[in-house]
């Protein structure tokens, strides 16, 4: 293989040594890249080489590269680049990211990159790249987009635009409607948006120019966009992917950015959680429905019938709704689209509105239980048939029945439905799948056994059966983030066949992470949070002059992660207790994540400036917390991690069993290795928190004597294990500090980019040189 | 002081990787490149000072001492305070040999607070004693980055523009206990043009990199004990003036030294105007150096005459930083590969080890690094140039 590469690289030399280039304009394999930088990181270039054989044989690829070697950069130049060789090959780049501020980094970058590409060809651009957002982050109309919550914009917006709102302003101009969208659907779908690059803020000022509404205009505009920026939902989540991305063209890229939690995502996005508290207020929505439809029925009884009429013929035809009334849709995905007609039973309003209270009853029953219950989707659907007599076919077209009679009804404040939409789902999801789900009621929380709190958990195991249609439907589906390892797991659980697998590392002028795993303290008492020891006195405490020790030697922030709120909590008690807290303070201040958001992010704030103005800080969190995910802690704000313990998930869950079990059945995992994978994940994401780029620095350390294991250590990330020697394991707390100390001097010392030139970063003419090419080859390692 | 027994037993002390300074990395990573990137600097240092640039030749400069609980690490042996007031004697010594019409002045902050160990002055005896006086402190609490930088400022701003004002930080800790927004005095700093550098003895601190940046100065992070004394040594070369600081004409005076015999008659003994208000004892010295001016006896040099405020210097000391403004042009540096000729340094006559050799422009002898940088640093002339301008 190595050989075969080489020849081919020696062909490329010769490729590109004969474009006469300027800055940076790259044959990647023989396709011209533009990239918008004079010089680009060795791993950068292997990357798109990578990429770039993955969009030939119109395949999906798995691609691991750390944060802040420039993936963003990478992925778009190559696919903009490939989108105008080939135009007809690759129509569309979906790029989904997780949080807007990332998307709107993502259209950032896109837009240097079009600086770049119009300076360069002196074409004019014919690219509309464009982000998208809820409407709560596009709103323009004064009175919506003041509301603070995202249901409360969703359901305003829509009791403005709903097509029957609009048709009631025609009788009868009192109505209120949104004026922008009003102005949009008169004139805004004739004039295409004129090419360039929106991102969230464009798109609003756009909107405001021209009287159009934002939100409406770019999921129009998605259509024929060369570009897509969104989050993750649009494509994974069934309710929303059908209202907004039905329409993407099959020859359309995605791109799934920091996909190492995709599973996850994919789970969330197909579990229903069902509490008492659910039930009571979908009561409350059916008599709503009730009283509605009574009411109805004496004004204006020809709509009932007229929508009876429609559901004989079928749901096909009656979904030509208009885009603004689809606002609740079906949770099934698009292939299972129902076809035929809504069965005879619940055809009719009230008919429905029985069919729901007898569905309501038998979930409230089944709530009143006093054992922990556990049971597949047929076993539930017997259970149901035998109890209340409800068929299967009623309740797999519950969700669309639902979303037909609120549009009859003309009820424009929709959020208040959420909890009827919520059963609805759960009864055709439920009918729908019979594997890969389970039901779950538990009649009180495992910490709590005396409060009745009773749950029904509708949970989904298998994620691939939400990703599914994405890995069907688009011809290339890339999955990239800093965390993938280890490679294989990911397309066994998402159950696709990728062409390219790679880890790419990162390449270092020096060695800028410094990964340590300190397992006995100095009294060689073992440190770790397995579940036997972890509440021992002398592990507490050995973490605590861990953290104490490394305190007086990291400057400015340390972030120290811990398994959980709960365990974070003993030992910061404890450690209060033992006095160490307070001689912490003497270094450094102490600030605590906490699950109130609003209070965590003041204290970030805090733990931001006190590591600004030289006093120094530690920040307690916890790790698959919203800091450990969302929050880059660059340069001096992160300048150490601590990880305390191994991230296991809370094993003794039933649903995390359940999945662990049906992992097992279907894809051939085993519970332990697929735990491990878990922990081992979101430890890499908490310790990688730290090191956002090459001039950073940041000391790694794994307080947990397991970390040592091969079985772990193995599951991190090939950019961190590379710089984990044996030296660097099973450590005491004196030991670390040393080798801490002695790293974090090196460090210090000044570093420039011309360090860098050359080694991990590379001009035009470096990149060309034979013994680079080599090197590049290296740094891609097959899974 | 020397002999200033250790305060812990070896044995009692931390655990310490000594083996590590001395071992070759095989993996080549981290002590090869940083060590590289080091060897970088210490060339591009001598080429640095080349070049026609103004040197803020009068300098005024406060030293700030860290005398926080973090100096009691043993990581400098015996330990970091001990270390560092030693190096510091040393420095003083240098910096007023370099820098014959400079002052300098020394701030130790502990305790959240900062005080004046010794004020601006141009007398090395007194700042050394001093320096020695303070080894027996004992350091406690916090320091304070902004007491002790308010501290200096306040005496700073008085000089007159054409000086170049400096501070020095020595800093131990990697925290700092501030009244106030440390950011406002940074401004300050910077539109009173005072050059704040920092010498880390632990790690990379933020606010200290915002500090050198804002203000032009630089800062460096020690290694070991002999990378500290590299490093400030770098302080004790006049750093290039800015280019807004202003020029004047300076009136010096060379006052003669006066010897009284005690059979000279006339000769009585009288004390030193710099004696009069130290606290030490004054003496009674019969010769010394007269103001030009005002006839005022002191009896050391240089000094600013208390009487007029007149600076006295001897033409000695003129003339040794005559080198700042003339250095020694850099040599060329060569691969050793392509280097043909004998191996063996002009200088030191060891053999050419080393990956690079460097020829003296003017005479075309070749010198190893380590000459190389005695040359520029310390001799300010090429020996082997001296050597044949003297024989022809």
């Amino acid at each position: 293989m190595i050989p075969k590469l080489c020849y081919f690289l020696k062909l490329l030399v010769f490729i590109i040594l004969n474009n006469l280039i300027l800055k940076l304009k790259l044959n990647i394999d023989g396709l011209l890249v533009y990239f918008p930088y004079d010089y680009i990181y060795p791993e950068q270039y292997s990357y798109m080489l990578e990429l770039k054989r993955t969009l030939d044989a119109k395949g999906h690829g798995v691609l691991e590269m750390p944060s802040g070697t420039g993936k963003t950069i990478s992925l778009l130049s190559l696919i903009v680049a490939y989108q105008k060789a080939y135009p007809l090959e690759v129509t569309k780049l979906v790029y989904c990211s997780r949080t807007v501020p990332e998307i709107e980094k993502v259209v950032e970058e896109l837009r240097k990159l079009m600086d770049y590409y119009t300076k360069q060809t002196e074409a004019k651009n014919d690219f509309l790249a464009l982000a998208l957002s809820s409407r709560k982050n596009l709103c323009i109309h004064p009175e919506v987009s003041a509301l603070r919550f995202g249901k409360e914009v969703d359901g305003k917006c829509h009791s403005l635009t709903a097509s029957y709102i609009r048709a009631q302003h025609h009788s009868n101009p009192s109505q209120p409607v949104c004026q922008f969208y009003e102005e949009f659907d008169a004139v805004g779908r004739q004039v295409p948006i004129p090419p360039g690059i929106y991102n969230l803020d464009d798109l609003k000022d756009f909107g405001r120019r021209k009287g159009w509404c934002p939100y409406f205009l770019a999921r129009y505009a998605i259509l024929h966009a060369n570009i897509v920026v969104y989050s993750y939902h649009y494509l994974l989540d069934p309710k929303i992917a059908d209202l907004v991305s039905k329409e993407l063209a099959k020859k359309s890229v995605v791109v799934f950015d920091e996909a190492h939690n995709i599973d996850n995502v994919c789970i969330d996005s197909m579990s229903v959680n069902i509490t008492r508290r659910t039930l009571d207020r979908c009561q409350t929505n059916v008599e709503t429905l009730q009283n509605t439809i009574s009411r109805i029925k004496e004004t204006d009884a020809a709509k009932l019938r007229e929508e009876y009429s429609r559901l004989v013929e079928g749901l096909k035809e009656a979904n030509v709704a208009r885009e603004t009334d689809m606002y609740l849709s079906n949770p099934v995905l698009p292939d299972e689209i129902l076809q035929e007609a809504v069965p005879g039973s619940i055809r009719t309003a009230e008919h429905f509105v029985g069919f729901m209270k007898r569905f309501l009853e038998y979930l409230k029953a089944r709530l009143r239980i006093h054992h922990v219950v556990q049971e597949s989707a047929p076993q539930f659907l017997k259970d149901i048939y035998e109890k209340v007599c409800i068929d299967r076919k009623p309740l797999r077209f519950c969700a669309e029945r639902l979303r037909s009679l609120l549009r009859t009804l003309e009820i424009a404040d929709i959020a208040d439905f959420s909890a009827i939409t919520l059963i609805s789902h759960f009864a055709t999801l439920v009918s729908t799948y019979s594997k890969g789900f389970t039901i779950i009621i538990e009649p009180f929380e495992d910490r709590t056994p005396t409060i009745a709190n009773p749950v029904l958990h509708f949970s989904c195991m298998d994620p691939s059966i939400a990703i599914k249609p994405v890995f069907g439907r688009f011809q290339s589906v890339i999955i990239t983030s800093g965390t993938l390892s280890p490679l294989d797991i990911y397309p066994r659980i998402l159950d696709f066949r990728p062409v390219t697998v790679a880890s790419f590392t990162m390449t270092l002028a020096r060695t800028c992470l410094c990964p340590l795993i300190v397992g006995r303290g100095n009294d060689q008492v073992a440190m770790t949070s397995k579940f036997e020891t972890r509440e021992d006195f002398a592990v507490i405490r050995n973490y605590g002059n861990l953290l104490l020790e490394m305190s007086a030697i990291v400057p400015d922030g340390i972030v120290a992660f811990f398994t959980s709120y709960i365990y974070m909590e003993n030992i910061v008690a404890s450690w209060y207790e033992q006095g160490i807290l307070e001689n912490i303070q003497r270094n450094k201040l102490i600030f605590i994540e906490t699950q109130d958001a609003a209070e965590t992010s003041m204290a970030l704030e805090k733990y931001q400036e006190a590591c600004e103005n030289g006093r120094g800080a530690i920040l307690l969190s916890v790790a698959r917390g919203k800091v450990s995910e969302g929050i880059d802690f660059v340069h001096h704000y992160g300048r150490a991690v601590i990880m305390f313990g191994v991230p296991y998930v809370y094993t003794q869950s039933r649903i995390l069993k359940a999945r662990l079990e049906y992992l097992r059945d279907q894809f051939q995992i085993r519970e332990n290795d697929f735990l491990t994978f878990d922990a081992m994940r979101h430890a890499a994401q908490c310790v990688g928190r730290a090191i956002r780029g090459k001039t950073d620095y940041g000391l790694m350390i794994f307080a947990d004597k397991r970390y040592a294991r091969a079985d772990k250590r193995g599951k991190l990330p090939r950019w961190i294990q590379e710089h984990l020697t044996d030296g660097s394991l099973n450590l005491t707390i004196d030991e670390t500090v040393q080798l801490g100390k002695h790293f974090l001097r090196q460090m210090a010392q000044p570093f420039r980019q011309e360090d860098q030139l050359g080694l991990s970063l590379l001009t035009l003419e470096q990149l060309q040189s034979e013994d680079m090419l080599q090197k590049i080859a290296q740094i891609a390692q097959q899974a | 002081m020397d002999e200033e027994p250790e305060r812990a037993k070896r044995w009692e002390g931390g655990y310490e990787r000594t083996w590590e300074v001395l071992k070759e990395d095989e993996s080549g990573s981290l002590k090869a490149t940083v060590e590289d990137i080091l060897f970088q600097a210490k060339r591009k240092r001598v080429f640095e000072s080349h070049g026609q640039v103004r040197l803020g030749m009068m300098r005024h400069l406060f030293v700030i001492i860290d005398s926080s609980r973090s100096m009691e690490d043993h990581d400098l042996k015996p330990n970091r305070l001990t270390s560092t007031l030693k190096l510091m004697e040393y420095f003083v010594e240098e910096y007023f040999d370099q820098n014959p019409i400079s002052q300098i002045g020394i701030i130790t902050t502990k305790n959240k607070r900062a005080e004046k160990l010794t004020d601006l002055a141009g007398n090395p005896k007194k700042h050394t004693a001093a320096l020695k006086k303070a080894v027996d402190s004992t350091c406690v609490g916090e320091p304070s980055l902004y007491n002790s930088l308010n501290l200096a400022m306040q005496t700073l701003k008085h000089m007159p523009a054409h000086t170049s004002k400096e501070i020095l930080v020595v800093f131990s800790s990697l925290t700092t206990c501030d009244p106030a927004n440390i950011y406002e005095l940074i401004k300050a700093l910077n539109g009173l043009k005072i050059r704040v550098s920092v010498i880390g003895l632990s790690a990379e601190v933020r606010v200290c990199t915002i500090l050198t940046r804002e203000t032009g100065g630089s800062y460096n992070v020690i290694l070991d004990e002999s990378h500290f004394k590299e490093l400030l040594m770098l302080h004790v070369k006049p750093p290039p003036a800015s280019s807004s600081s202003e020029c004047s004409l300076i009136r010096m005076g060379f006052p003669q030294h006066v010897i009284a015999s005690m059979s000279d008659q006339d000769a009585k003994p009288s004390f030193s105007m710099s004696h009069l208000d130290s606290a030490g004892e004054p003496e009674l010295t019969l010769g010394g150096y007269y103001c030009p001016q005002c006839r005022a006896k002191y009896t050391e040099l240089p000094v600013e005459c208390k009487v007029c405020g007149l600076t006295l210097v001897s033409a000695p000391h003129l003339a040794r930083s005559f080198h700042h403004l003339f250095p020694l042009e850099a040599f060329q540096e060569t691969p050793l590969e392509s280097y043909e000729g004998e191996r063996f340094c002009e200088a030191c006559q060891g053999e050419l080890k080393d990956k690079s050799v460097f020829t003296c422009l003017a005479c075309k002898k070749v010198f190893c690094v380590e000459c190389d940088l005695f040359i520029h640093d310390t001799l300010h002339c090429c020996p082997s140039c001296m050597q044949t301008d003297r024989t022809s």
